[in-house]
């Protein structure tokens, strides 16, 4: 199934007034990044305990 | 350098990575938020719900969507935790841990219970009837319930600087609750459903981690989170979506037509932020304690409602936000207290 056009609508208008430019890639961008930290701290603390 | 002076250091450092999990926690639920809420909007979701809402009503549609909504989101938190796991080499500790039911993964799946089919679906109703903001803000008094409970159950220590917190925490949550219900009172249309999901999440959420406490005694957090995962898997998928189809509700037909594009790459962020934030909870807690690592980890709020602002830039009512000051204020409280009082999280 795809996305009908009210979906998407809808959708978008999540990201519509954002603050942030791009919002509806950058909130990925985002959690990206703060997850692949905190995976990198973990693989730091098990090394140290 | 003494032995004396080395054990406290060690400590001072397992304090310190302690309040790191739990603010990472706080971030990763915060975003949590995003996905969580836009996933609504997206097909097979959408009309999954205008469907039964036409044959049973709103608040059933609700309550059955969220109940698949629940479900996916178990199911790409495991598949997150998976690679988590992956990453640290702990498989084989997995492995372990899943056989030693009686003493050890029993308290992870009692966890599923009251964390899943209580405390996510509750997150999950109140964001459907109330909205995102409210949920997150809501949840905020769970480390109260966490907290006593770990204290009657099995002695953990609560000093007077973290029962001001949790008094602080209490105090925002009547706020949070009374100043909604007020407005819709005002108006007449109270939705009731909501207020209930998010006293859910509160209840489930705090007595989880309690459960998750007395577990971490003796297994590894992430192995014991992704146990915890696995069994509410198995009550979403093997117990209430097939109870459901079974009474009528058209649970599998959605449940294959929610293999989107979008809704999957939403599904998937939803179980980044949602699996890497509860294994983040879990790791704070035998480093600090259940109760300062509830209460630091409620941190989420302050930044579930400031992504809220600044990606879809909704600003939440003066009563949601003031309650939310004093919950902060509660989490401050505790973060603050000198960590030398950490050194045995038990009582004697």
């Amino acid at each position: 199934m795809v996305q009908s056009a009210a979906a998407m609508e809808l959708y978008n208008g999540y990201w519509a007034n954002s603050y942030l430019p791009s919002a509806e890639i950058l909130w990925m961008v985002v959690i990206l990044i703060v997850a692949l930290v905190a995976l990198w701290q973990a693989r730091i603390f098990v090394s140290k305990f | 350098m003494d032995l004396q002076a080395l054990k406290k250091l060690e400590h001072q450092r397992r304090v310190r990575y302690g309040y790191m999990w739990a603010l990472f926690c706080a971030i990763l639920w915060g975003l949590w938020y995003l996905p969580g809420t836009v996933v609504w909007v997206l097909n097979p979701f959408d009309e999954m719900y205008a469907e039964i809402a036409a044959g049973s009503g709103d608040s059933i549609a609700l309550l059955v969507t969220a109940v698949l909504i629940t479900a996916f989101n178990a199911l790409t938190v495991i598949i997150a935790l998976m690679v988590w796991n992956g990453v640290l080499g702990k498989f084989g500790e997995m492995k372990r841990t899943l056989v030693e039911f009686k003493p050890c993964s029993k308290w992870f799946f009692l966890a599923s219970i009251f964390g899943g089919p209580m405390a996510i679906l509750g997150s999950f109703i109140a964001m459907g009837f109330v909205g995102a903001a409210f949920a997150a803000v809501a949840a905020l008094m769970y480390p109260v319930v966490g907290s006593i409970l770990a204290s009657q159950w099995y002695g953990e220590k609560i000093s007077k600087r973290a029962a001001t917190g949790i008094f602080l925490i209490i105090v925002g949550g009547f706020v949070i609750f009374g100043g909604g219900l007020l407005t819709e009172l005002g108006s007449g249309n109270v939705q009731w459903i909501g207020y209930i999901g998010g006293l859910m999440a509160a209840i489930g959420w705090g007595i989880e981690g309690a459960i998750a406490g007395k577990g971490l005694d003796i297994a590894e957090p992430d192995v014991g989170l992704t146990l915890r995962f696995l069994g509410e898997n198995i009550i979403w998928w093997v117990i209430a979506v097939p109870l459901l189809a079974i009474a009528g509700f058209p649970m599998i037909k959605y449940a294959l037509m929610a293999f989107e594009p979008l809704t999957i790459m939403v599904l998937v962020f939803a179980g980044i932020t949602f699996g890497f934030c509860y294994v983040t909870w879990y790791k704070s807690f035998p480093l600090i304690g259940v109760g300062r690592g509830q209460g630091i980890g409620n941190l989420y709020g302050l930044f579930a409602v400031l992504f809220v602002i600044l990606f879809f830039g909704d600003v939440p009512s003066w009563t949601l936000l003031l309650g939310g000051a004093f919950c902060l204020a509660g989490s401050f409280t505790m973060f603050s207290e000198d960590t030398s009082s950490l050194e045995s999280l038990r009582g004697d």
